[in-house]
C-alpha cells in the first residue's frame, strides 16, 4: 500500500460538504480526507444519514445547488482539484473519467427514450464517433454486462425492463466510456437478493478485466465482504475506521464496528432475536460540538468521550481509528497537556 | 457476471411489436381509440383545410361592399346571404376563419414556446433565478389584459393583425411558465436526471433533451386548450373592436355585425353561421384536448 501512495487515482482531503437549514450550514461530511488508488475497490459502509450519498455526490460536483456545497477540503481526481473546476470541464470528466451507477434502477433511466439511445448518449457526449458505430458499441455493451439477446434490448424502453436489467442497463451507461472511477452508490439496494449477487459478481468481473477502481457505498457488510479491497467505516459524517478488509472484519477496533458485525446474523447461532444498536444517528441539526459522535450508544463510553474529540490514530498497518480506546486517537494537544 | 452465465433465452414472438411501445405510440394508439376525439380531430383537419382554401372556395370579393344588394337573404347567388355591407357572407365566413385560425394558432405557438423557456429555466435551476423569472412571470400576468389591449390599440391605431398577435402573446405566457415550472420542479427530482449530468450533459441538454420530452404531452395538451382559448379571445377582441382590424374578415368581426337587436331578430344568416364554426371549432378543440390528456395519462383506462 505504501509504494501507491504516490499515484492515488482520487485523493479526498479534509472534505466538509453539506447542506444549508434555515440559513445555517450544517456538515454531512466532517473532514473526511481518504485515497483511492487505481485498481482497487473501496467500500464506504455506514448507516442511514451518515453521509456516505453526500460524499459521493460532492466527488461528481452533484449536491443540489441551492442547498448543498462542498464547504471545505479537495477532492483530487488525478491530481486536478475538482472543487475548483469549472463546469464545463467538469462534464468532460463526468461519465468518461469517473462513472456513477445510482441506487434506483427504475428511476435512472429516461422513460421516454429507449435504452439504446441513452446509451449512445454516453458515448456522443465524450468520443467522436458514428451513430452506426455508437449504436454498435451499444450492443457490445449490453451483452458485455449480460443482457441476453442485446440487439433486440437496445430498442426497448425502460419499462419494458426489470429492476436487475436495468441496473445492468446502469452500469453498462457508467463503464462505456471507460472511465478510471466507478462510484456505486448502493448499486444493489432497490434489488432482491438474487440479482443483488449477479450485479456485485458483474462489477467485479467488470472491475477485474478493466482494472478500474471502484468506490463502493453500501451499508450492506455482507457486500463489503464480498467486493472490497479496502473499507471506511462511516458514522455521523467521520470516518470511524478504515483498514484493508481482512483488518476490518477480522479485527474490528471501533466499538460501532465491533456492534454492527455482531449484529449480523450467523447460520450456526441460535438466536431469539437480532441484536440491533440502541438509539439512533444524531441528526445533522444536533449533532454534538465536541466528543466522540458514537459516545450516546457507545457501550464502552468512558467520561473523557464526550469531552475530547478523538482523531484518526493508526494502530498499525495502515489501520485506522478514531475513539478514545486506542491512545493513538487522542488528539496530540491532548495527550500533552495530561503528560 | 458474464453473459456465458446468462441464459440465452429464445427470441419470442412479441419482438416483432417493440418498436410500438414508446410512450408516445402508447398514447397515441390510445388516442385513436377515442371516437369522440378522433371524430373532432377529423372535423378541426376539415374546418382548417376549407379555411386555408377560402381562395379556391370563395365565390365573391370579402371585402367589396355591394350597396345594391345590402342585407340579402341566403340565394343562389349569396349561399349565406349579404351582411348590411352587401358582402357575401359565405365568403366573409371562409376568410374569416383563415385569419381567426391563423391568429388562434400563432398566439398559441408564441405562448408555448415562450411559457416553456421561461418556465423549464426557472423551474431547473431553482434559487434565485427562479424567484427573477417567476417575479417577472407575476408581474405579466398582473397587467390587465384588456385595459393594456385597448391601449395598444389605442396608441397604435392602424395596426394590423401582427400588433393582434404579439400583444395577446406578451400578456398569455404567465400561465404556461408556471404550468412548466410545476411540471419540471417535479420531474426534476427523478434519479435520470443526476444520472444525466453524471454522464456529462450541460444544464441546456439536461433541460431541452432529458426532462422536457417528460413533459411534454402536458404542453401539448395544454397548446391545445390554450389553442381554443385564443381563438375565443380574437372572437371577443374583435367583437368589441379591439382585435382584429374591422377592414380583414374574422369570425369576431362577422359577429360584430350582430350588436344591433334587428340583426339579431331578423337577419340570422349573418351572425348564426360565424357563431356555429365558432363554437363546434372550440367544442371540438376541447375534446380532442380532453382525448390527449386521457390519452397521455398512464392511469386512464381507455
Amino acid at each position: 500500500m505504501h509504494t501507491q501512495k504516490k499515484e492515488a487515482l482520487l485523493e479526498i482531503s479534509e472534505l466538509e460538504a453539506g447542506f444549508m437549514i434555515n440559513k445555517q450550514f450544517y456538515n454531512a461530511v466532517d473532514k473526511v480526507s481518504f485515497k483511492v488508488n487505481p485498481g482497487k475497490v473501496i467500500c464506504v459502509v455506514g448507516e442511514s444519514g451518515c453521509g456516505k450519498s453526500v460524499m459521493s455526490l460532492s466527488i461528481m460536483g452533484l449536491l443540489p445547488k441551492q442547498v448543498g456545497k462542498v464547504a471545505r477540503g479537495t477532492i483530487r481526481f488525478q491530481g486536478r482539484n475538482l472543487t475548483e473546476i469549472t463546469n464545463d470541464e467538469y462534464n468532460k470528466i463526468r461519465g468518461k473519467e469517473i462513472g456513477m451507477i445510482f441506487q434506483e434502477p427504475m428511476t435512472a433511466l429516461n422513460p421516454v427514450f429507449t435504452i439504446g439511445y441513452q446509451l449512445e448518449e454516453v458515448l456522443f457526449n465524450h468520443l467522436k464517433i458514428s451513430k452506426k458505430e455508437a449504436r454498435q458499441r451499444s450492443i457490445e455493451l449490453l451483452s458485455h454486462v449480460g443482457i441476453p439477446r442485446p440487439e433486440k434490448i437496445v430498442d426497448q424502453f425502460p419499462h419494458q425492463l426489470s429492476g436487475g436489467m436495468r441496473q445492468r442497463v446502469m452500469i453498462a451507461m457508467a463503464i462505456s466510456c471507460q472511465p478510471k472511477l466507478l462510484i456505486a452508490d448502493e448499486p444493489t439496494t432497490a434489488l432482491d437478493v438474487t440479482i443483488q449477487a449477479q450485479i456485485l459478481e458483474l462489477l467485479r468481473d467488470i472491475q477485474e478485466k478493466s482494472g478500474m477502481a471502484v468506490m463502493l457505498i453500501t451499508h450492506d457488510l455482507g457486500v463489503v465482504a464480498e467486493m472490497a479491497d479496502e473499507v471506511m467505516v462511516m458514522y455521523a459524517g467521520k470516518i470511524v475506521e478504515q483498514g484493508t478488509a481482512d483488518q476490518i472484519f477480522n479485527d474490528p477496533k471501533h466499538p460501532y464496528l465491533q456492534l454492527l458485525l455482531e449484529a449480523i446474523p450467523r447460520l450456526d447461532e441460535e438466536k431469539d432475536r437480532l441484536y440491533s444498536i440502541k438509539g439512533i444517528v444524531p441528526s445533522i441539526v444536533n449533532m454534538p460540538k465536541t466528543g466522540c459522535r458514537f459516545v450516546s450508544r457507545c457501550p464502552k463510553a468512558m467520561p473523557d468521550c464526550s469531552e475530547v474529540s478523538p482523531d484518526m490514530g493508526d494502530v498499525g498497518f495502515e489501520h485506522k481509528v478514531r475513539c478514545l480506546l486506542y491512545p493513538e486517537s487522542y488528539p496530540k494537544e491532548v495527550t500533552e497537556a495530561s503528560r | 457476471m458474464s453473459q456465458t452465465t446468462t441464459p440465452q433465452l429464445p427470441p419470442t414472438v412479441s419482438e416483432s411489436k417493440v418498436k410500438g411501445t414508446s410512450p408516445w405510440a402508447i398514447g397515441m394508439r390510445k388516442f385513436f381509440k377515442n371516437k369522440l376525439a378522433v371524430t373532432s380531430l377529423l372535423f378541426l383537419i376539415i374546418m382548417f383545410a376549407v379555411s386555408f382554401s377560402a381562395d379556391l372556395l370563395d365565390t365573391h370579393d370579402p371585402t367589396k361592399v355591394d350597396i345594391m344588394s345590402i342585407n340579402e337573404a341566403p340565394s343562389k347567388d349569396h349561399y349565406l346571404g349579404t351582411d348590411e355591407g352587401g358582402r357575401d357572407v359565405y365568403t366573409r365566413l371562409l376568410h374569416g376563419g383563415q385569419v381567426s385560425l391563423t391568429i388562434g394558432l400563432s398566439i398559441t405557438v408564441l405562448v408555448i414556446i415562450t411559457g416553456t423557456i421561461f418556465g423549464s429555466i426557472a423551474g431547473y435551476f431553482g434559487g434565485w433565478v427562479d424567484s427573477l423569472v417567476m417575479r417577472f412571470t407575476d408581474y405579466v400576468l398582473t397587467l390587465p389584459f384588456l385595459v393594456f389591449v385597448i391601449v395598444v390599440k389605442a396608441i397604435f391605431v392602424d395596426t394590423g393583425v401582427l400588433t393582434l398577435i404579439f400583444v395577446v402573446s406578451l400578456l398569455s405566457w404567465g400561465g404556461t411558465a408556471r404550468m412548466v415550472r410545476g411540471k419540471i420542479l417535479s420531474e426534476k427530482e427523478n434519479e435520470y436526471v443526476l444520472s444525466a449530468i453524471s454522464i456529462g450533459c450541460k444544464p441546456s441538454k439536461v433541460i431541452f433533451k432529458h426532462l422536457l420530452p417528460n413533459v411534454i404531452s402536458t404542453i401539448i395538451v395544454q397548446s391545445v386548450y390554450l389553442l381554443a382559448a385564443m381563438i375565443v379571445i380574437e372572437t371577443a377582441l374583435s367583437f368589441l373592436g379591439f382585435g382584429v382590424p374591422a377592414n380583414i374578415p374574422s369570425w369576431g368581426n362577422i359577429m360584430s355585425t350582430a350588436s344591433t337587436p334587428e340583426v339579431i331578430e331578423q337577419q340570422w344568416w349573418i351572425w348564426v353561421p360565424a357563431g356555429l364554426c365558432i363554437t363546434s371549432t372550440i367544442l371540438a378543440i376541447n375534446f380532442v384536448g380532453e382525448g390527449l390528456k386521457d390519452a397521455f395519462n398512464p392511469k386512464s383506462l381507455r
